[in-house]
């Protein structure tokens, strides 16, 4: 799934960036995973 | 205890938790993408080009180099290559002089609204040729029509010319008007364009050779 880097700078965004979508579909994940995190504890304090 | 409905859908502290998350998150995201920018878009140094680092952005004094353009297999686009040192209009040129040519070339292109009909690194307008890699462009090349057209023998010679009397030259269906643009002026817009051409823009504009190639076998517009 990860090729061979290819820009001219190093950079982790660009090593994340292997083409459509993938940079946006990472950071999402990174961004929505937490949220599940948020949402049991949240539940956890609701039924308390 | 007897199990109420709780939706956790309805609980304020739990969008204002995602809330926070979220634009906390993408702050320190933004802030880290600015910093990456930044060191993708630095200009580089004269060491580097001594030493063959490639920039995204080489030094003012890569006027003092040939520049190429070639197709790169593992990128999927064409890139500058940087090669052997070549005089810039007979002479080579130190860092300072490069990089007060470099400026006096950017603020003359901005006083004579170049993008007003050019593309200059994607900005600007469509209505006259893309500039971006005007520098690689044949017609300009020894045996290019428009090297010819000027009389001169060298790129940067025969673009300054045609800068400061444009309108004498018969070239795009849609003639760029005279200017006024002295010969000091157009030295330094030749020097800023061989810059710009050296710029590894992610093989932007597209489908250079390929149009190169259309002008060869008679085509109008090289770009």
């Amino acid at each position: 799934m990860i090729d061979q880097f290819t820009d001219v700078v190093p950079s982790f965004f660009g090593m994340l960036n292997q083409g459509p979508l993938t940079l946006t579909i990472f950071l999402h994940t990174v961004i929505v995973l937490p949220m599940f995190w948020i949402y049991a504890s949240e539940k956890k304090k609701l039924n308390k | 205890m007897a199990k109420e409905n709780l939706s956790v859908w309805t609980s304020i502290p739990f969008w204002r938790r995602s809330a926070a998350w979220v634009t906390g998150f993408a702050s320190i995201l933004l802030i880290w993408l600015t910093f990456d920018t930044m060191g993708q878009i630095s200009m580089g140094t004269e060491a580097d080009l001594a030493k063959g680092i490639t920039k995204r952005v080489p030094a003012p004094t890569v006027i003092n180099y040939h520049i190429d353009y070639k197709m790169s297999e593992k990128r999927g686009h064409e890139v500058p290559v940087i090669g052997k040192k070549q005089p810039f209009f007979g002479k080579e040129w130190s860092e300072k002089e490069a990089a007060a040519l470099l400026h006096l070339g950017k603020l003359t292109s901005q006083a004579k609204n170049c993008m007003n009909c050019h593309t200059l690194l994607g900005n600007g307008a469509y209505y006259a040729p893309d500039l971006t890699k005007a520098w690689l462009d044949p017609a300009w090349q020894k045996s290019g029509a428009m090297q010819a057209m000027t009389g001169k023998n060298t790129v940067e010679e025969a673009m300054a010319e045609f800068l400061q009397h444009p309108s004498q030259y018969p070239t795009h269906a849609r003639m760029m008007p005279n200017l006024d643009i002295t010969a000091e002026e157009a030295k330094g817009l030749v020097a800023f364009l061989k810059h710009m051409s050296s710029i590894d823009t992610n093989g932007f504009p597209r489908n250079f050779s390929k149009t190169v190639d259309q002008f060869k076998n008679g085509g109008t517009n090289a770009h």
